[in-house]
């Protein structure tokens, strides 16, 4: 078969701005529902100016005649392009109608990322060998044009939740957010999201506190809601980074207050590994540590100390040594 | 021949893909494509043939796209402008932002928020470059970090790995609640949640075994060789399931019931079934093959917690908890 070069669809004359109507034969009766919406999405593409429900109606076959079911029609592709990430801009024009719509090429690609080949083969390793639990990254590599491989044998297993997608583009533009948490509706300007020691965390300014916070995204509850783009305003010389705390126990709301646990000989070893030396405030002769620990989070300090068994003790202060004791004493009621 | 209204999206962006995908070649197998896509052929044909009937109107052959279906490959001239990249939804970034940084953290390059290389962006991994990039396509800053943590013989294993070295470590197992020496010839690392862990042919053992990085509490090479470095064992591995840990045969069933605020369980630990109860809590089946990492568990749960079977580990939680107590309780 000979290669014809034709002029590309975008090379060809632009739509008029007042369009006849198609001829009624030109596309048969029966319109598949992606043909219809394909369709729209090349007209909506390469108009310049925005077109009216009529011209739209006019320019793409498979909408019902003019009325309530065309309008229903054109909300409901309106929503399917929306949840497909399509904006279709909604714009003032003269005329009747007095809006018109179309999808400005800004919202529809992207600035063009100038990946060099060795650069889109990394992302695409990224991408097999990450696993999310979400098929979004290949997605994403479609969308970017990138050959995506198949699944790769992990080299890290990260968990997605419902939520992060949301926060990550308040984060990236810039929003205030609005969420749940404990029971009570915060609302926080978001600064970064990271996933540390297994879990992800929300770390921003929350204005009626007027400090940094840190939330786990596992316990946000929804809704939440992102405000729009460059609402949120995190002040000058915010340091998100060092409100990200090392350790579980470090976030929370109560008054920070050091907790001592002495922990044998067994585990000693690896929990001053993990906590550094700088942790330990005694070492004793039978082998065993005292660790002395900075808590504002008082389950989360009796939770990795259960973990330990009992090869760890919680020795001071009295209220959190007492809290444990409560705690397994409940093993026996 | 048309499906249901709800799938039409999720059409639309597969075939969005496609065509972008097109658009940046000349001809192409159909049997690739549809691979590429996740797509049977005969899906991908019929949405290509669909594809060759929409363009702009009035719908003349000369303003349609132009897409040609053959036996076995597919041709199309559809222009630069489809062929552009096209922005991301907010889901697609995220996840592609987080398998990016999660693979640079993997392989020890970039900090969880850096940009560039250690000593400059000339001297970045295509990896590093690559999300410099989509960070500055995407806001310009960076919206997502991971860490995947750095326990202490972190290094050395990987370097172990790389070169082909076998090691001795000193282990603190969490099994058997009990610290060994073993020589082991390592073979791959792999971050699952927040914890490192080893494959290797472990010679004590006389089999492949998973350790987690952050209970080896030393680690030096032995000098020799790593025997198991390449071909039989490490093809093997693919075998062993994905996740820390896949209870084999010898495992046992236990059932717990958990109320409401223990449902970060279901993703923390790996969890072979889960169903709701009538009184409202989860019945929830593990594997377990050490009895250690079950105390542990029910004591972190609490005693609302309540093992349903089998009958011999019921009691189970309660006597870790007096065992424990015994810490705190004057003789």
């Amino acid at each position: 078969m000979q290669a014809v070069r034709r002029p590309a669809l975008s090379e060809r004359a632009p739509l008029a701005p007042t369009l006849s109507p198609v001829p009624s034969g030109a596309k048969g009766s029966r319109i598949d529902r992606l043909e219809r919406l394909t369709d729209l999405v090349l007209v909506l593409l390469n108009t310049r100016i925005p077109l009216s429900l009529r011209e739209l109606a006019d320019a793409v076959p498979g909408y019902p005649p003019e009325g309530e079911a065309r309008r229903q029609a054109f909300e409901r592709d309106k929503r399917t392009l929306r949840d497909q990430g399509i904006a279709v801009a909604t714009e003032a024009i003269d005329g009747p109608e007095q809006v018109g719509y179309r999808i400005r090429p800004d919202d529809f690609y992207l600035p063009d990322l100038r990946l060099e080949p060795d650069e889109q083969a990394a992302l695409n390793v990224a991408v097999a060998e990450v696993h999310l639990g979400d098929p979004s990254g290949r997605d994403a590599l479609w969308r970017l044009g990138i050959p995506s491989s198949r699944p790769l044998a992990p080299v890290a297993d990260v968990p997605s939740l419902p939520g992060l997608a949301t926060l990550f583009e308040a984060v990236r533009s810039r929003a205030g957010v609005e969420f749940g948490y404990r029971g009570e509706r915060r609302r926080l300007d978001p600064a970064l999201l990271r996933f540390r020691q297994g879990w992800w965390y929300l770390v921003g300014f929350d204005r009626a506190r007027e400090a940094a916070r840190t939330f786990r995204v596992d316990r946000i509850e929804a809704p939440v809601t992102a405000g729009a783009a460059g609402s949120a305003s995190v002040p000058e010389g915010f340091d998100a980074e060092s409100a990200l705390p090392d350790e579980p126990w470090k976030i929370g709301e109560d008054e920070p207050r050091p907790v001592h646990v002495a922990v044998d000989a067994l585990e000693g070893p690896r929990v001053v590994q993990a906590l550094g030396e700088s942790s330990v405030s005694e070492r004793r002769p039978d082998g065993s540590v005292v660790v002395e620990l900075q808590v504002t989070n008082e389950r989360a300090l009796l939770s990795w100390a259960l973990a330990l068994g009992a090869h760890a003790e919680v020795l001071d202060p009295p209220e959190v040594r007492a809290a444990m004791v409560e705690w397994l004493r409940g093993f026996d009621r | 021949m048309s499906e249901p209204q709800r799938d039409a999206g999720a059409r639309l962006e597969r075939l969005l893909a496609v065509l972008t995908w097109l658009a940046q070649r000349d001809r192409v197998p159909l049997a690739d494509l549809a691979e590429r896509f996740a797509i049977s052929p005969e899906q991908l044909v019929g949405d290509l043939e669909l594809a060759a009937c929409c363009g702009l109107p009035p719908y003349t052959p000369d303003r349609l796209m132009e897409i040609i279906v053959g036996e076995e490959t597919v041709e199309a001239q559809l222009g630069p402008e489809l062929g552009r990249p096209r922005r991301l939804s907010a889901q697609e970034g995220f996840a592609l932002a987080a398998a990016a940084r999660a693979s640079a953290a993997a392989h020890g390059q970039g900090g969880p928020g850096a940009q560039g290389g250690r000593h400059g962006p000339e001297d970045s991994s295509p990896l590093e470059r690559a999300l410099a990039k989509l960070e500055a396509a995407l806001g310009g800053h960076t919206a997502v970090g991971v860490e995947l943590g750095e326990p202490a013989h972190l290094h050395t294993v990987r370097d172990a790995i790389s070169s082909g070295s076998q090691l001795r470590i000193d282990y603190l197992s969490a099994w058997r609640d009990a610290r060994s020496v073993r020589v082991v010839d390592p073979l791959r690392l792999a971050a699952y949640g927040g914890n490192w862990y080893l494959d290797a042919w472990c010679r004590t053992a006389g089999g492949t075994r998973r350790f987690r990085v952050d209970r080896i509490l030393g680690a030096e090479p032995t000098g020799e060789r790593s025997q198991h470095a390449d071909g039989d064992e490490l093809s093997k591995l693919s075998e062993l399931a994905e996740g820390p840990f896949v209870p084999g045969p010898e495992a046992t069933l236990v059932r717990i019931a958990i109320s409401g605020d223990h449902a970060w369980l279901v993703d923390a630990v790996p969890v072979i079934e889960t169903s709701p109860m009538p009184d409202g809590r989860t019945e929830v089946t593990l594997g377990v093959v050490s009895t250690v990492w079950l105390e542990r568990l029910l004591l972190q749960l609490g005693p609302r917690t309540e093992v349903l079977g089998p009958p011999e580990l019921r009691d189970l939680g309660r006597d870790a908890a007096r065992r424990v107590l015994e810490r705190y309780t004057p003789p």
